[in-house]
Formats: structure tokens, C-alpha cells, sequence
């Protein structure tokens, strides 16, 4: 079979390149999907699909009329799935989409029983939403009928293959092993999906988002995975192959550098050091950490515990989560950051009207200081804490000398209660004001009288000073991490923290690019926090950076006057530096799955 | 089976999921076969949602724990037999506890 190459765009979500067989899948076993094309086809594909639909119900009515008395129970249930397999959402769909969209049996049946899945996943109650397992056991049987018995469940292989599929859930990939499976294609899902999280840690490609990959890929075509670029290349030319080799050896080089040095502390190349450190959201992200070798948390993100589950946690809850992650990296830095959250978000039974302007509503620390008792039960849950290890406070969302104030006043009320309660605590507990607010910006000197230490959140410093919302599609785009206005507050905060002689940090998705560290070094920060995934690329990227270039750089970057003029500088000077950071240490630090 | 005649009179009746678990399986699967035997439009409203009560996924998908509120609406020749029928259903809390 020599078929046309073909190059198509998806979503890189897992990192590698790779070159295989492929085998497309429409849903667990293997079904064949093909368009119809005559009228006359759709019409006997409905009448094929409906033969099946009877015969499934002869099934059922069979079953349930063999079933004994005293088994009423099964009964019940075969008379559910009677009433299933006639209701609207499966019959009248699956009828629906071979009439309107010329899909095969097969194929409609299972797209409509994906809708239903989707309707089912939204129902709160855990006993409804579980009846899909009904839903799913009559799809089975009617797929039997529709395809014939035995069709096969499991995945084996002569060969690894690349798996080219519409979605893959758990089910599905329980049975697939990196042995058997170079990589993944997929038409559904981003970066987060379950296909990228079971192919990172297969630590194979993926390709997802690709649309229409089951119907442009046939089984036993040879594909090109690239999970960094995100592009499929179907029946490669010897050119493309053997440019493929080279990619996949340059890759493989980049990632066993980056890997060697992530342990070694980060040096800039003219002997600056430079901390890399891990944002955290839960305990037992901290192995992680180490994994990637961070220098401490500088971010653990404490509202997890508050959006899981109805009840407020109770203090204990919260320092014994506290406490696992101090004393797993100590004798490292931990800096926690407090409940960073609207009212409106909490599960519990606390009553906040929805926002319409959440993030420049009652939120982080102004939604701390107006219910106290939340805050000083996690006040206190983080001073015993510090006990056990290097310990670090911060407040977010800091817009004044006032709430900064008030929220120690707090602090040192907590610590006085503990005292008395004989309770142990670092009384030297550092204080830090998180720096993501203009205002904050403007007003450094002032807080910097009030705190040991800052630590700059740009992703909020940089929505509130551009006033973008990044998950608003028409301005995403103007959401410029390099912007000059940024760029201006950044060395604005890290000039006065130098005056002041105190710590400033930067966290937030800039600081774990690795794109921005050369300029961000030249404007001075010394201290990066970010996804525990990043850290390998970036200490590599400090490694290679001198901190007297870097400078130049951030100079000439600040001299410019627009964004798009100090994008294409800053771009160009990385490009010429730093080659392969756009080829492969962007897209692996771009996979923030794990 | 549409009924759309000016003069029927539609039938609405407040009902309340009193079953500890809900409108799970079961019960639904008991609307739908009672609401099949009438010649009535039957809907169930939740919070503006409104499904045919014939239609076992949609109202399973309307997610009604115990102490869910629901209108019930019958129209047709057989809207008050319905009515009749499919109230009782809730009454009797579905046979369950």
C-alpha cells in the first residue's frame, strides 16, 4: 500500500517522537467505521441496525422470562434495560446520526452512547450517575448483535502499534503497556485528558484534539508521532523518516542532559546561584519535587482541601497535610501560601453569592480577614507546622500596607494562643506579601516594611496590569508575560526588595518557562518557582545563562517600547542561545500533566 | 399521540422525591412503563427542566436526589388517569423506604 503522505495538526500532550504502525480504534474492541454513501446503503444500515434492536430485545424478554421467581432482582433489571434500549437518547440518536451523518452502525451507536456517558457524567448523585453502567451493559449487548459475537476486547498485538483512537477512558487503557504501544492519537480531549496522563506515565507520545483522526488514518499506515510539535505525519516519505531519526536522537540527547542535571543546584555559567523551587497543590506532589530536583516549595497551594469536600477541614486535617509535606523536604524551604479562593467556590455550606467578577471580587486575602475563623484555623495549622521544618507563610492578592497589617496582627494573635496553649511554632516564622496586584507593585516600599519576603504571582500581576482574562478567547492572545508594563514592575519590585534587603521570589507560569529566565535573571530575580516538571529545562537553561549577558539583555528588553518588539528580540536572542529550548524544552515543560 | 386540542385542561401536580435514594433506576423505570400505558402527554419539570416522563435517560438525567421538587404535567384524554397514576407512584415513595 503506497498511499500519499499526510501531515495533520492535533495537540501535543506527551512528550517523544516516535514512528509505527498504525491501529485505529473507534471503541474498545475493534470495529470497523466507514462512511455511507447511497441512500440505499443508509437504508440498509438502518434496517441492519434495527434487526439488531429487535434481536436484542428478544433477547432481554427471553432472559427475563427464564429468570426464576425468587430472582426477582434480575427481573427488575432486565425490564430496565428492556426500557432502556427503546428510549429516545439511544435509539432515535444512534437512527439519527447513520441517517444525517452517514456514520455505520456501529459507529452511531457508540457516539450516541458516548452522548448519553457525557449527559451522565454531569448528574451529582453518585446512585444516578451510576445507572450508566446500565446504559453501557444494553449498548454492549445490542453492539453484539449489531457486529456478532466474539468480537475481541483486549488489546494484542503482532507489534507495537500507535494507537489512533476517537477517546481512550481508564477502561480502555488498563490492558495497553508501553511494550505494546508506541504512542497515541487521539481526536478528543487536551492536555489534561486521560490519554495524556496514562501516556506520560507510559512515557510514550501523544497527539490529541486531532480531529478526525479515525476517519484519516487507516489501520497498518505508518505514522509519525510528534508529542512535541503536536503533527502526525501519515505515510512518511524517506525524507520525512530520515529527518524523523535525527529529531528523535536530538530529543533523546536533550532529555538525558536535562535529566542528568536536574539534581545539581543551579548555577548561572559566571557562578550565580540561583534557587529552583516547586509549586505544589498536594502532599504527595512533593516526591515529585524531588524527583525534578527542587530546592524547596516556593508555592504549595493550600485550597484543595476546600474544594474537595462539603465540610470545612478541621485544623488537624490541615497541619497533618502541612506537616507531610514540611518534613518530607526538609531540611528544604516550604512556603505556603494561604487559601487563595473566592467565597463563592467553597463546597461547604458557607453562603456566597456566585460573582460576577470573581477575580476582582471577595477573594484570597480579603475573603480571609472577613471570615476570620476560617483563617485563623489555618493560621494556626501552618504555625505547627512550622515546627517540624523551614517554614514560610505568604498572603496572596496583598493590596495594601493595611491588609497586610491586619492579617499579622492575626498571625501574632494565633501565635500567642498557641503559646499559650504550650503548643510548639517558629516564632521567626517568615511573612511574605505575594506581589500580584498593581497596587502592590506601586506600594512595595511600603509592604516591604511589613514583610520578610515577596513573592511576584504573575499570573494575576499580569491579567490585572494588562486587564486580561486569559480564559476569554477574543483577548487571550494580548495576555503578554513580556509586556513592557510587566517587565517594568518586575524590576520595579526586585529594586526595592534589594533596598530593603529582603527576598523576592517569582511564581506563576513565567517564572517555569523556560523562554522568559534569561530575561527574568537579567532583571533580577534569583528565585523561580514552578510546576515540579519544569525544573529540569529551566536549571539547564540558568546552567547555560550568564548573569552579566542576561543583564544586557533584560536592558535592551526594557529599552523597547512595545511587546511585539521585545517578543521578537527576545525570541531571536533565544533562538540564537538556545535552540533547542523552542524545539524540545518548551514543548516537554508545555506538558503540565504530571 | 400529541394531544394538542385548545379545550384539554393540562394537569400540574407538585410532587416530591420522598425515596431515600432518589430517582435511581428503579423508580424511573416505574414512571416511564406507567406513563407508556396512557394516551397522555406526561413532562416532569425540575428547575425549569423540562423531560417527558417516557423518556427513562432524560429523567434519569435530570438528577433528582430525596427531597427533589418536581412538577408534574399531564395533558391529554387520559391526563387525569396519568396524573392519578404517576402521583400515587411518588405517594407510595416507589415501594422503596
Amino acid at each position: 500500500m503506497t498511499r500519499k503522505n499526510r501531515v495533520l495538526e492535533g495537540i501535543a500532550a506527551s512528550p517523544g517522537i516516535v514512528m509505527g504502525l498504525a491501529h485505529v480504534l473507534t471503541q474498545e474492541g475493534q470495529v470497523s467505521t466507514r462512511l455511507l454513501y447511497t441512500d440505499h446503503e443508509v437504508a440498509e444500515e438502518l434496517k441492519r441496525f434495527n434487526r439488531a434492536v429487535d434481536q436484542t430485545e428478544e433477547e432481554l424478554t427471553r432472559l427475563r422470562g427464564e429468570i426464576a421467581q425468587d430472582l426477582k432482582e434480575h427481573a427488575h433489571i432486565l425490564e430496565l434495560h428492556l426500557l432502556i434500549l427503546r428510549d429516545r437518547m439511544l435509539l432515535l440518536e444512534t437512527q439519527k446520526l447513520i441517517k444525517e451523518q452517514n456514520f455505520n452502525a456501529e459507529r452511531a451507536l457508540y457516539l450516541a452512547f458516548l452522548k448519553i456517558k457525557e449527559v451522565f457524567q454531569r448528574i451529582g448523585d453518585k446512585h444516578i450517575r451510576g445507572r450508566i453502567q446500565d446504559v453501557e451493559a444494553v449498548y454492549r449487548r445490542l453492539r453484539g448483535h449489531l457486529t456478532g459475537r466474539g468480537a475481541s476486547k483486549t488489546f494484542e498485538f503482532p507489534e507495537p502499534v500507535v494507537i489512533v483512537a476517537r477517546d481512550l477512558s481508564p477502561a480502555e487503557t488498563t490492558h495497553m503497556s508501553s511494550s505494546q504501544v508506541l504512542g497515541f492519537v487521539t481526536e478528543r480531549g487536551g492536555k489534561t485528558s486521560h490519554t495524556a496522563i496514562i501516556a506520560h506515565s507510559l512515557e510514550i507520545p501523544a497527539v490529541v484534539g486531532l480531529d478526525s483522526a479515525t476517519l484519516s488514518i487507516e489501520s497498518g499506515e505508518e505514522v509519525i508521532v510528534n508529542g512535541l510539535s503536536g503533527r502526525v505525519i501519515v505515510n512518511p516519505d524517506e525524507a520525512m523518516r530520515r529527518s524523523y531519526q535525527v529529531r528523535r536522537e536530538e530529543f533523546e540527547t536533550f532529555k538525558w542532559e536535562v535529566t542528568l542535571g536536574s539534581s545539581l543546584p543551579a548555577w548561572t555559567s559566571d557562578r550565580h546561584p540561583i534557587l529552583v523551587l516547586a509549586n505544589i497543590e498536594q502532599p504527595d506532589e512533593v516526591s515529585l519535587a524531588q524527583k525534578y530536583g527542587a530546592d524547596g516549595v516556593g508555592l504549595y497551594r493550600t485550597e484543595f482541601l476546600y474544594l474537595r469536600q462539603r465540610q470545612l477541614p478541621t485544623e488537624e486535617e490541615l497541619f497533618q497535610h502541612y506537616r507531610q509535606v514540611v518534613e518530607a523536604m526538609a531540611p528544604r524551604e516550604v512556603t505556603i501560601r494561604t487559601l487563595d479562593i473566592g467565597g463563592d467556590k467553597f463546597l461547604s455550606p458557607l453562603e456566597y453569592a456566585p460573582e460576577m467578577n470573581p477575580a476582582l471580587g471577595l477573594r484570597a486575602i480579603r475573603f480571609c480577614l472577613k471570615e476570620q475563623k476560617i483563617f485563623r484555623t489555618q493560621v494556626k495549622a501552618i504555625l505547627r507546622a512550622s515546627a517540624l521544618g523551614k517554614v514560610r507563610v505568604m498572603f496572596p492578592l496583598i493590596s495594601s500596607p493595611r491588609e497586610l497589617n491586619e492579617a499579622r496582627l492575626l498571625l501574632e494573635s494565633v501565635k500567642e494562643e498557641l503559646a499559650r496553649e504550650l503548643i510548639p511554632f517558629d516564632g521567626k516564622l517568615p511573612v511574605g506579601a505575594m506581589i500580584e496586584v498593581p497596587a502592590a507593585v506601586t506600594l512595595a516600599d511600603l509592604l516591604g516594611r511589613e514583610a520578610d519576603f515577596f513573592s511576584i504571582g504573575t499570573n494575576d500581576l499580569i491579567q490585572y496590569a494588562l486587564a486580561i482574562d486569559r480564559s476569554n478567547k477574543s483577548v487571550a492572545d494580548m495576555y503578554e508575560p513580556l509586556h513592557p508594563a510587566v517587565m517594568r514592575m518586575v524590576r520595579h519590585v526586585v529594586q526595592v526588595s534589594r533596598k530593603l534587603g529582603i527576598r523576592v521570589a517569582m511564581c506563576g507560569e513565567m517564572a517555569g518557562d523556560p523562554l522568559y529566565i534569561p530575561v527574568l535573571l537579567g532583571l533580577g530575580v534569583k528565585e523561580f518557582s514552578m510546576n515540579p516538571n519544569s525544573i529540569p529545562v529551566v536549571k539547564r537553561v540558568i546552567r547555560m545563562t550568564s548573569l552579566g549577558e542576561a543583564t544586557k539583555v533584560a536592558r535592551r528588553a526594557l529599552a523597547l517600547a512595545t511587546v511585539e518588539e521585545v517578543n521578537e528580540y527576545v525570541n531571536k536572542e533565544m533562538d540564537h542561545r538556545f535552540p533547542d529550548i523552542f524545539r524540545f524544552g518548551r514543548p516537554l515543560v508545555a506538558n503540565r500533566v504530571l | 399521540m400529541a394531544i394538542t386540542e385548545p379545550k384539554l385542561w393540562t394537569i400540574e401536580r407538585e410532587l416530591w422525591v420522598e425515596n431515600r435514594l432518589g430517582l435511581h433506576a428503579r423508580p424511573v423505570a416505574k414512571i416511564a412503563t406507567a406513563a407508556q400505558q396512557f394516551d397522555a402527554d406526561i413532562t416532569l419539570e425540575k428547575d425549569g427542566l423540562v423531560v417527558n416522563a417516557r423518556d427513562l435517560l432524560d429523567v434519569l438525567a435530570l438528577d433528582c436526589p430525596q427531597g427533589t421538587r418536581l412538577v408534574l404535567r399531564t395533558r391529554g384524554p387520559q391526563a387525569r388517569e396519568a396524573a392519578t397514576s404517576i402521583t400515587s407512584l411518588f405517594a407510595r415513595k416507589f415501594e422503596e423506604t
